[in-house]
């Protein structure tokens, strides 16, 4: 039998091996890296991510009144390595699978994520607050007696003031009570 | 058979310039155009080997200093109208190149980029957008332009 029509026979059984993308959804596999997404819930505002992009496609700063800060991603220079994703200590960041990236030049600067992310306020004293996921904070007092939930309330230097009362009460040099 | 001008859409020939790059994109554009799977011929489109034949060109890469004068010259040998996709993140911005002591980009300090396909590299299906993006831009051009010639001629004889 000629080759061609083991071919033939072939090609009518399988029909045709080209996608049917532009004419119908094209297939997405479910760990594709995306475009990049942030959890502004979980967002500590540690800046790793921005540290360890290859890009520089993430921008944090604080607004002008310090109530909290902006996060930015500017996906026009985005490696989409996943690395930001990999060292977000709160699982903040995620790459969607997104990949519908085309654009027209006039939408260069605006192919980008704005985030906002205010500050908490100290239970205290009233300072501004990053705030501490209920997850992290789990994690960090895995092995601690103390009260977490009123913790992760507190700005750094009230929570320097209660640990310190809290070890003055333990050995009786003294405490403020709080 | 001036009636098959009118009612046929005209096919845009594609051309690649790689301005510096890691060749990631290069690559992913060949596989675009090149392989079935993924074939653009269907949509009317033509990879060609001049630039004096091409009608879509896109360019990978950061724009080297050493490549620089080079693709000006040859970007300057595609005529008009043409539509410049500047695919990957390199071209766009710089991406991880970006203020390298090599690099003179992005590609839009002296090249008018139309359509930008940014990834590192894009899937092979947003090149593909990008270049129904870039046809529709183009077809959009070229009657923009015969309707300049209509009024231009116009103009010349009233």
């Amino acid at each position: 039998m000629p080759l061609f029509l083991k071919i033939l026979a072939r090609n009518l059984l399988q029909g045709p091996a080209t996608e049917p993308f532009p004419y119908q959804e094209a297939t997405t596999p479910q760990r594709l890296r995306g475009r990049v997404e942030l959890n502004a819930d979980l967002c500590v505002g540690c800046g790793i991510c921005r540290h360890v992009c290859p890009g520089g496609a993430i921008r944090i700063e604080p607004d002008a009144e310090r109530a909290g800060y902006s996060f930015s991603i500017w996906h026009n220079t985005c490696a989409l390595c996943a690395s930001c994703r990999h060292f977000c200590p709160t699982g903040a960041i995620s790459l969607s699978t997104d990949w519908h990236s085309a654009h027209r030049q006039t939408e260069k600067y605006s192919h980008a994520a704005h985030y906002y992310v205010p500050y908490l306020r100290c239970a205290d004293c009233g300072a501004p607050l990053r705030l501490l996921p209920p997850a992290l904070a789990a994690r960090l007092y895995a092995h601690s007696p103390v009260d977490m939930a009123r913790i992760i309330k507190l700005c750094p230097n009230c929570r320097q003031i209660a640990a310190a009362s809290r070890e003055g009460e333990r050995y009786g040099t003294g405490g403020t009570g709080k | 058979m001036a009636f098959f001008p009118s009612i046929t859409v005209r096919s845009p020939w594609l051309y690649r310039i790689n301005a510096g790059s890691c060749n990631g994109c290069d690559v992913e554009l060949a596989t675009t155009a090149f392989i079935p799977r993924f074939d653009v011929e269907r949509l009317g489109c033509k990879y060609c080997g001049s630039p004096r034949h091409a009608d879509i060109v896109f360019i990978t890469g950061p724009l080297t200093l050493r490549v620089r004068d080079k693709v000006l010259r040859v970007w300057n040998e595609i005529p008009e109208p043409k539509i410049t996709i500047a695919v990957g993140i390199c071209p766009i911005s710089g991406g991880v190149f970006r203020g390298g002591h090599s690099i003179d980009g992005p590609v839009d300090r002296y090249i008018p980029v139309d359509v930008n396909v940014p990834g590192c590299p894009p899937r092979p299906q947003a090149i593909m957008e990008g270049v129904l993006l870039a046809r529709d831009l183009w077809l959009q051009r070229l009657e923009e332009g015969k309707a300049g010639k209509a009024e231009a001629a116009y103009a010349a004889i009233s």
